[in-house]
């Protein structure tokens, strides 16, 4: 009798889906309800986060996480991790509240310069065979040197235009969640959709093939280390914005932050895959949780306990699903 | 048979990079190569030890890195002062300070083990656990090192630290176990390939929480010295974390794992160093240190990335060995 109905229950699931659709989908959907739960429970505590300027002022704070998260999702799809991300957007903060404030054209040439940068360590990844770890972990080291020569020490203000972008306040809609979405959507095209975004993804899954269609594996890894650099300056400007100064320290957690994300998100270390949906819950549950905490009123030393259990819970709790989904 | 032309020791570049730093240094001050090389083992020996329990990690397969030692340093630091002072024993105060690893390491290892959770993600999400009580020990935190662990770090003999020696003899004592002993071999088989140790019997999981261990204990160990040669603060451990896998990759050590280059860390370790001295001495600004330590690293991975590397019995397949011809692959020799 429960053998029929297990076999019923396998037949709708499999009509309606696509193979292997659910295994691939459910990490996503399971951070998904984590950051509800979570989101939820803040609404608990304090009812106003779900107003307009509620979610403004708690999305704000996440907007840089998730650039920072797409941006490791992009260079962990080719198979790659990046050690450097949380520096570059420090870097960028500095850039945005020094040389972007008072002489903007040589400002916005810097950060063109950035994105090249980021491409040329790609470039130093394909071409030397060097392992992207390494790699960008050097590249972290000149990202804050050269964001220490623009700003020093942590202060300075970012241009007019983007302080007014960080004050606006829409009575109808929360301004960082449209931007978010938007910027999702933007990489999701661009990923699943695009020529390109296949190529990137065939990087990570079967360069060998990739290489016999006739594609440049340099070019490839370059473009993707590019967009990741794009996502990252994007990040930057909006922590800077967010923080209305410049700290080329104050994002030196998102490099770890950023992978937390993209895993919990379902991607993986072996590449192929680009999770862009996954990399936003993952990010905003992250996120979320420092909201969370900070409601809770909980001793600053505990913060760290508490999101490192939660980390192990939103995985057990994948773990578990996963067999039951089996 | 095929052989590649030539084969040289994967920890060869390291060396020579240390030597070139070590040169460039010799020729910006004045001092002796001697004096400077003696002044920069003070230092060496910690990061050796991370950088040994980092490498073993790493060598048990992808994936697989701990992202916790910085954390464990810096409880490890705090829990050895505290324990040495209250019970007035340096030897309890530093195995508490192994305890305090080998707890973080049980921790990462549950996850990796029996929830499928991603080493870098485990390690980090029991890393920030250990943050939790680095920063509510340090609250009004006040206890000096033992003295008579203080005076064991800082012994020479004849101007060579004695806890250099000790820990090149432990080196030597890794190289030894990873060629020579079953569990050596073991660890090693699983990390070049996990799927083939798995049907040799040899169990994959075991091994690889080895590691985890192993590396918890040594990060303990360096927390419970550093605290004695500096002082326990909540980033004592810091710089250690990215330092470790620069110096165990710049070593000669495959990330990929499979193949664990002991004498290499030394290399990495002293290039390292001697790199932080050279920094300081051209007296650079913050800002151009990091930037000329960014770029030696990504000059010395561009000249290393396609030298030959070490000899065919560990070469591993890479996408560009399917380019060539089947009769030009070396054959297996038994």
């Amino acid at each position: 009798m429960s053998e029929t109905v297990s076999i019923r229950v396998r037949s709708t699931v499999s009509r309606r889906f696509p193979r292997g659709f659910v295994p691939r989908v459910a990490p996503a959907a399971i951070t998904l309800v984590v950051m509800v739960v979570i989101l939820l429970i803040c609404t608990v505590m304090q009812p106003r986060v779900l107003s307009t300027i509620g979610l403004t002022l708690v999305f704000s704070s996440i907007v840089p996480i998730v650039f920072a998260a797409l941006a490791q999702m992009t260079i962990m799809s080719v198979g790659d991790i990046d050690l450097g991300i949380g520096a570059f957007i420090g870097l960028v903060t500095g850039v945005s509240a020094s040389m972007l404030k008072t002489s903007p054209l040589i400002g916005a040439l810097i950060l063109v310069g950035l994105v090249v940068a980021y491409a040329m360590v790609g470039a130093l990844v394909q071409w030397r065979k060097v392992p992207s770890l390494i790699a960008t972990l050097g590249a972290s080291f000149v990202w804050l040197g050269i964001g220490l020569t623009f700003l020093p020490t942590p202060g300075g203000e970012p241009p007019q235009w983007l302080l007014s972008y960080a004050a606006w306040t829409p009575p109808l809609f929360p301004v960082p969640v449209v931007v978010v979405v938007v910027a999702v959507a933007l990489v999701w095209l661009l990923t699943q959709r695009t020529g390109w975004g296949t190529q990137v993804r065939a990087l990570g899954s079967n360069p060998i093939a990739l290489a016999r269609s006739g594609t440049s594996l340099l070019l490839t890894r370059m473009s993707a280390y590019a967009l990741a650099g794009v996502l990252g300056i994007l990040g930057g400007l909006a922590l800077s914005g967010q923080i209305a100064s410049g700290d080329v320290n104050a994002s030196s957690d998102y490099t770890l932050v950023s992978v937390a994300a993209v895993i919990l998100g379902g991607g993986t270390f072996f590449g192929g895959r680009a999770g862009v949906w996954g990399a936003l819950f993952g990010a905003s549950t992250l996120g979320l949780l420092t909201v969370l905490l900070t409601l809770l009123n909980l001793p600053s030393a505990l913060q760290p306990a508490i999101e490192g259990a939660i980390v192990f819970l939103a995985l057990a709790g994948r773990l578990v699903v996963e067999k039951v989904v089996k | 048979m095929f052989r590649r032309p030539f084969s040289i020791p994967a920890w060869t570049y390291s060396f020579v990079f240390a030597i070139a730093v070590l040169i460039l240094i010799v020729a910006v001050t004045g001092r002796g190569g001697t004096t400077t090389f003696l002044s920069a083992l003070a230092l060496v020996p910690y990061l050796v030890l991370v950088a040994t329990g980092q490498m073993l990690v790493i060598s048990a397969g992808p994936g697989n890195i701990d992202v916790s030692v910085a954390s464990v340093i810096s409880l490890a630091g705090y829990v050895s002062v505290a324990v040495a002072t209250s019970t007035g024993s340096a030897l309890l105060g530093v195995l508490a300070a192994v305890g305090v690893g080998l707890a973080t390491a049980l921790v990462s290892v549950l996850a990796i083990t029996f929830a499928s959770v991603p080493p870098i993600v485990a390690t980090l999400a029991s890393g920030l656990i250990v943050s939790a009580f680095t920063l509510s020990m340090s609250n009004g935190f006040s206890g000096t090192a033992d003295p008579g662990l203080h005076a064991f770090v800082n012994a020479q003999v004849l101007g060579v630290p004695w806890l250099a020696i000790l820990v090149l003899l432990f080196s030597i004592g890794v190289a030894l176990m990873l060629a020579f002993t079953v569990y050596g071999r073991r660890l090693l088989a699983v990390g070049q390939a996990r799927g083939a140790a798995d049907y040799a019997r040899i169990r994959p999981a075991r091994v690889v929480a080895s590691t985890y261990f192993i590396s918890g204990a040594l990060a303990g160990l360096t927390g419970a010295l550093l605290s004695a040669f500096i002082a326990p603060s909540t980033d004592l451990g810091t710089d250690y974390l990215l330092d470790s896998i620069a110096v165990v990759v710049i070593g000669g050590t495959l990330i990929s794992g499979g193949r664990a280059v002991p004498a290499g860390i030394w290399g990495g370790a002293l290039f390292f160093v001697l790199l932080d001295s050279l920094l300081n001495l051209v007296g650079w600004s913050l800002a151009g240190q990091n930037i000329l330590k960014g770029l030696l690293i990504l000059a010395v991975l561009f000249l290393a990335g396609g030298l030959p590397r070490m000899g065919r019995r560990n070469r591993r397949s890479s996408p560009t060995d399917e380019l060539v011809p089947a009769g030009a692959l070396p054959t297996p020799v038994a």
